[in-house]
C-alpha cells in the first residue's frame, strides 16, 4: 500500500494534546514517528479517563487516541546523554514537533539553531499559545487561557453564564491542526529545496481570524456585537430541546421552503411574518416560540431522517453513544476497532479525512518506553552512550 | 522569494466558507488558485457584506468575501451546459487540483466526477468537502456549519455543569474543514510526486470534527458512560475557571497546574493564607474545594481589569489569559507585534486591515499576495492565457453567457 507520508521520519518532542494530535496526523498519513517521552510519561498519560476509571499510565483515552501508530522512546531530557540521544535522532528526523515554552526550549537545548546546525534539512515545528517572538511569548499557557486569548471563549455560552470553553480542548486541536498544515508545506519546501525551516504556530495568531465574519465586519465597517447568544444565534441557527435529546437547525434562506415541510408546518410557508429571510429576522422572537413548541414534540432521529428525506438542514446533537451507533460513520468505516494490550480494544475515530481508499492506518498508542531499544539501537547510538541510557536506575 | 506551493495551479468551485478559507491560505503560500463561480450560481457571501446594492459593483466589496477570497483570481463560468463542461475540463488539463464542496449530488448533474476529471488529466487530484461523505445513508443529508459540530460530538461534549449541551461561537466546523484542507492537499501533492498518480480526496466536514473529539469516543467505547457537562473546569486542575474582572462583561482565565503557580496565586492575589489553607494544600483538595476558592480570587480580579490581571499573574509564573474580544484582539500587543493585521488594498473595496497567513513558515512565507477577485475578473486570463482561446470564440462565449463580467443580480436577496 502507498501512504503519502511513506519514508517521512518525525521526532515528537511534544506533551498532551496539541503536538501528539500533529504527530498523529503525520503517522496515520504513513509517517514514521517516534514520541520521545520523559521517564514517567507525556503528562497525557495520568490525565485519564481511564479504562474502568482506575488511574493507570497505559489506558488513559486521552493518551491512547493521541499517540496512535508511534514508537515511544524515553529520554531525560534534563541529562546531558539524553539530550545527546535526542540530537542523535533529529540527524536523521525529516521533521522535528515540539510544543514547549520558547524559554523551556531553549533551557533544553534544543531549539532550531541547535537542531539545524545538526540537521540543515529538519523542519522544526513548534506549537504554542502565542508564538515564538513577542511580548507573550514566554507567559505561561494551557488549552482554557489560549481558548480565552483567541476570542473563541468570549463569544461561547450565555451571558449570564459568562464566556465558556469548548467541550474537551479545541485550542490545542486546533494548534495540532494548523500546525500539521503548514508543517505539510514546510515539508513539501524542504523536499523540493533540500533545506528546513523552523515552522512557528501561534494558537492565539490561528483562532483570533477565525470568528466567522467578526473581524471582516469590525475592520471593515466597524461593526462589533457584544456579548454571547447561547444556543441560539437567531431563531433559524439554533439548538433546541427535543423529547429525547436536542435538535440543530441551520436554515439558510433557501432552506426556508424544505425545512417547513421536514417540520410538518408548510402553514409557516404562507404566514407573512415568515415569507422572506429579511421577515424572518424582523419576527425572529415569534418563529423562535414556534419552533420550540415544534421541537418539544419530536424525536432526534426520527426528525433527523426526515429532513434528510426532505433534504432540510436539521441535525441532532450526537452523544458518544449516538456516534458509536451512528449507521452513516459505521458505513463510512469511521468507527475503527483498534486493539491495546492493556486498555484492550476500543473504538477509534478513523481518518479526518480520506485519501484514496485507503491511505490510512492508525495503528495503536505504544506502551511507555516500548521502543526505547529498538530505536536508538537501529538509528546506531554508540553502544555506550545506550548502555548508559537503558541500564535500570540503581535504587 | 520562493512559496512552498509555487506552481501548484488550484481550480476552487467552492463557496461560502469552509471551501473558500481553505483555498485562500494555498493562495496565500504560493498556490495559483483560480475561483470559479458561475454567472448564475455566485458566492453568497458576495451579498453577505451589507452593502447597498445600489452601490455600484456592491457584489465587489463585501469584507467577508473579500477576506476569505484574497489571493486568488476570479473566473465567472457556467458549468451547467456543455460549453462550459469543456471548458472546464480543458482547464484541469492544466491544472494539479480541482476542489468542490456543492450537495452530493451536483457534481453528477454536472458530469464532473473524479472519473470524468481524470479523463482530462490522469494527474488530477480531486477534494471533495461535503457535511457527511459521499457514502452512506446519510450522504444526501444537508448539513451546514452548525450542524457539522452537532454531528461531530462537539456539542454535546461543551456546555456549563448541569446545563444543555452548548453550540461553540462560530460555524467551527468550517474553518476546521478549511485548515484540513491545506494539509490534505500537500498529502496528496507529495503522493503524486512520488508515485505520479492523482488521488480522489474525501474530505468529511463530520469525520474531521470528529477527530477533535477522539478521547471522549475512546472512553466511551472503554467504559459505556457519558460524561456529565464540565464547563470551564478541568479534570484535575484547580483553580482552572474564569473569573469577572472590572469593566463591563470582562473575564480572564486562571489555572494552576502546579502546587508552586498556586503559591504564587495566593502572594499575587494577597491571600497568602491560603497557601497552608487544609482545603487547599494539595492539589487533590484544592479540585475537592475549587468552589470555595473562587470568591478570594474573584475579589481581587474585580479590582482590575483583565489585561492588568494578566500581567500581574503571569509576572508571577501563573498561567492566565484574558478573555479577548473582537476589539481587543485587534488592537492586542502580541498580534500586532507578530503583525497579524495588514494593511490591505481593494480597488473596488477601499482600504482596510486584513489577517496576515496565520503560519510563520521564514524561509518561504506566505503573504496577501493580491485582493479577492472582482466578479469575473480574470476572465481574460483564463480564457487567454490559459486556454489560448481566440478573440472569436470569446467573443461567442460572451454573447452565449457562459462567461460574465456581471453576476446575475436577482438571486441571494
Amino acid at each position: 500500500m502507498v501512504f503519502a507520508l511513506d519514508g517521512v521520519r518525525v521526532l515528537e518532542v511534544g506533551t498532551f494534546v496539541s503536538a501528539p494530535y500533529c504527530g498523529k496526523l503525520f503517522a496515520g498519513y504513513g509517517a514514521n514517528v517516534v514520541k520521545v517521552e520523559p521517564p514517567d510519561g507525556d503528562i497525557s498519560r495520568a490525565h485519564g479517563p481511564f479504562a474502568g476509571n482506575e488511574p493507570n499510565p497505559e489506558t488513559s483515552a486521552l493518551y491512547l487516541y493521541l499517540n496512535t501508530g508511534k514508537k515511544s522512546v524515553v529520554l531525560d531530557l534534563g541529562t546531558s546523554d539524553g539530550r545527546e540521544a535526542v540530537l542523535h535522532l533529529v540527524r536523521e528526523s525529516d521533521i522535528v514537533i515540539e510544543n514547549f515554552r520558547p524559554a523551556d526550549l531553549r533551557a533544553m537545548g534544543l531549539s532550531y539553531d541547535v537542531l539545524r546546525a545538526v540537521n540543515p534539512r529538519v523542519v522544526l515545528i513548534s506549537i504554542t499559545a502565542y508564538g515564538q517572538d513577542g511580548p507573550y511569548s514566554d507567559f505561561r499557557f494551557n488549552n482554557l487561557t489560549a481558548f480565552a486569548m483567541g476570542g473563541h471563549m468570549y463569544i461561547t455560552g450565555t451571558d449570564d453564564g459568562g464566556p465558556l470553553k469548548n467541550g474537551g480542548y479545541q485550542a490545542d486541536y486546533q494548534g495540532g491542526l494548523n500546525a500539521f498544515s503548514a508543517g505539510m508545506l514546510a515539508l513539501l519546501a524542504a523536499e523540493r529545496d533540500g533545506e528546513g525551516d523552523h515552522v512557528d504556530i501561534s494558537q492565539m495568531q490561528c483562532m483570533a481570524p477565525i470568528l466567522e465574519g467578526g473581524i471582516p465586519f469590525f475592520a471593515y465597517m466597524g461593526l462589533w456585537m457584544p456579548g454571547r447568544r447561547g444556543n441560539q444565534m437567531s431563531a433559524a441557527i439554533a439548538i433546541y430541546p427535543c423529547i429525547d435529546g436536542q435538535v440543530g437547525v441551520h436554515v439558510m434562506a433557501r432552506n426556508w421552503p424544505p425545512f417547513c415541510r421536514a417540520i410538518g408546518r408548510t402553514d409557516l410557508l404562507e404566514d407573512s411574518r415568515f415569507e422572506t429571510a429579511a421577515d424572518r429576522m424582523a419576527n425572529n422572537d415569534e418563529l423562535m416560540a414556534e419552533l420550540y413548541g415544534w421541537a418539544e414534540g419530536v424525536k432526534k432521529r426520527e426528525i433527523y431522517e426526515q429532513a434528510g428525506r426532505e433534504r432540510a438542514p436539521i441535525a441532532f446533537v450526537h452523544d458518544m453513544r449516538d456516534l458509536v451507533e451512528s449507521p452513516q460513520l459505521a458505513a463510512r468505516g469511521s468507527l475503527q476497532r483498534v486493539d491495546h494490550p492493556q486498555a484492550g480494544p476500543a473504538i477509534y475515530a478513523g481518518p479526518p479525512w480520506w485519501i484514496g481508499p485507503s491511505g490510512w492506518e492508525a495503528g495503536r498508542a505504544p506502551l511507555l518506553g516500548e521502543h526505547t531499544i529498538p530505536v536508538l539501537e537501529g538509528s546506531g547510538l554508540e553502544p555506550s552512550l545506550l548502555e548508559a541510557i537503558t541500564e535500570e536506575p540503581s535504587p | 522569494m520562493k512559496m512552498p506551493l509555487d506552481g501548484v495551479r488550484v481550480i476552487d468551485l467552492t463557496a461560502v466558507w469552509a471551501g473558500p478559507f481553505g483555498t485562500r491560505l494555498l493562495g496565500d503560500y504560493g498556490a495559483e488558485v483560480i475561483k470559479v463561480e458561475s454567472p448564475r450560481q455566485w458566492d453568497l457571501l458576495r451579498s453577505l457584506g451589507r452593502i447597498p446594492r445600489s452601490e455600484t459593483r456592491w457584489f465587489n466589496q463585501a469584507a467577508y468575501f473579500n477576506h476569505n477570497n484574497r489571493s486568488k483570481y476570479g473566473f465567472a463560468l457556467d458549468l451547467s451546459g456543455d460549453v462550459g463542461r469543456d471548458l472546464l475540463l480543458k482547464l484541469a488539463g492544466k491544472s494539479d487540483v480541482i476542489i468542490e464542496n456543492f450537495r452530493s449530488e451536483v457534481m453528477g448533474n454536472l458530469r464532473l466526477m473524479f472519473e470524468d476529471l481524470r479523463k482530462a488529466n490522469p494527474e488530477i487530484i480531486y477534494v471533495s468537502m461535503p457535511g457527511h461523505g459521499k457514502t452512506g445513508p446519510e450522504k444526501d443529508f444537508v448539513s451546514f456549519g452548525s450542524n457539522v459540530e452537532q454531528l461531530s460530538g462537539l456539542v454535546s461534549v461543551s456546555g456549563y455543569p448541569g446545563g444543555e449541551p452548548t453550540k461553540t461561537g462560530i460555524s467551527y466546523g468550517d474553518p476546521v474543514a478549511g485548515i484540513a484542507l491545506v494539509a490534505a492537499v500537500a498529502l496528496a501533492l507529495r503522493k503524486r510526486t512520488r508515485t505520479g498518480e492523482g488521488s480522489y480526496v474525501e474530505l468529511a466536514q463530520r469525520e474531521v470534527l470528529m477527530s477533535f473529539v477522539g478521547e471522549y469516543l475512546v472512553d466511551y467505547s472503554l467504559n459505556e458512560e457519558l460524561r456529565e457537562l464540565a464547563g470551564n473546569a478541568h479534570p484535575s486542575h484547580a483553580p482552572h475557571g474564569c473569573y469577572r474582572s472590572a469593566g463591563a462583561d470582562a473575564w480572564i482565565t486562571i489555572v494552576c497546574e502546579t502546587d508552586g503557580q498556586f503559591a504564587a496565586l495566593c502572594k499575587v492575589i494577597e491571600a497568602p493564607e491560603l497557601i497552608d489553607d487544609a482545603r487547599f494544600a494539595t492539589p487533590t483538595a484544592r479540585k475537592t474545594n475549587e468552589d470555595a476558592l473562587s470568591p478570594y480570587i474573584e475579589a481581587w480580579t474585580l479590582e482590575r481589569g483583565h489585561y492588568e490581571a494578566m500581567y500581574h499573574l503571569q509576572r508571577a509564573g501563573v498561567p492566565a489569559g484574558a478573555v479577548l474580544t473582537i476589539p481587543e484582539l485587534m488592537a492586542d500587543p502580541q498580534l500586532r507585534y507578530r503583525r497579524a493585521w495588514v494593511e490591505h488594498t481593494h480597488p473596488d473595496a477601499g482600504t482596510w486591515e486584513v489577517e496576515a497567513p496565520p503560519w510563520s513558515l521564514p524561509r518561504t512565507p506566505g503573504h496577501v499576495r493580491f485582493p479577492a477577485p472582482g466578479f469575473g475578473q480574470h476572465n481574460r486570463y483564463v480564457l487567454e492565457e490559459l486556454l489560448q482561446l481566440s478573440e472569436r470564440e470569446i467573443v461567442n462565449l460572451y454573447a452565449q453567457g457562459v462567461v460574465a463580467d456581471e453576476p446575475d443580480q436577482t438571486i441571494h436577496m
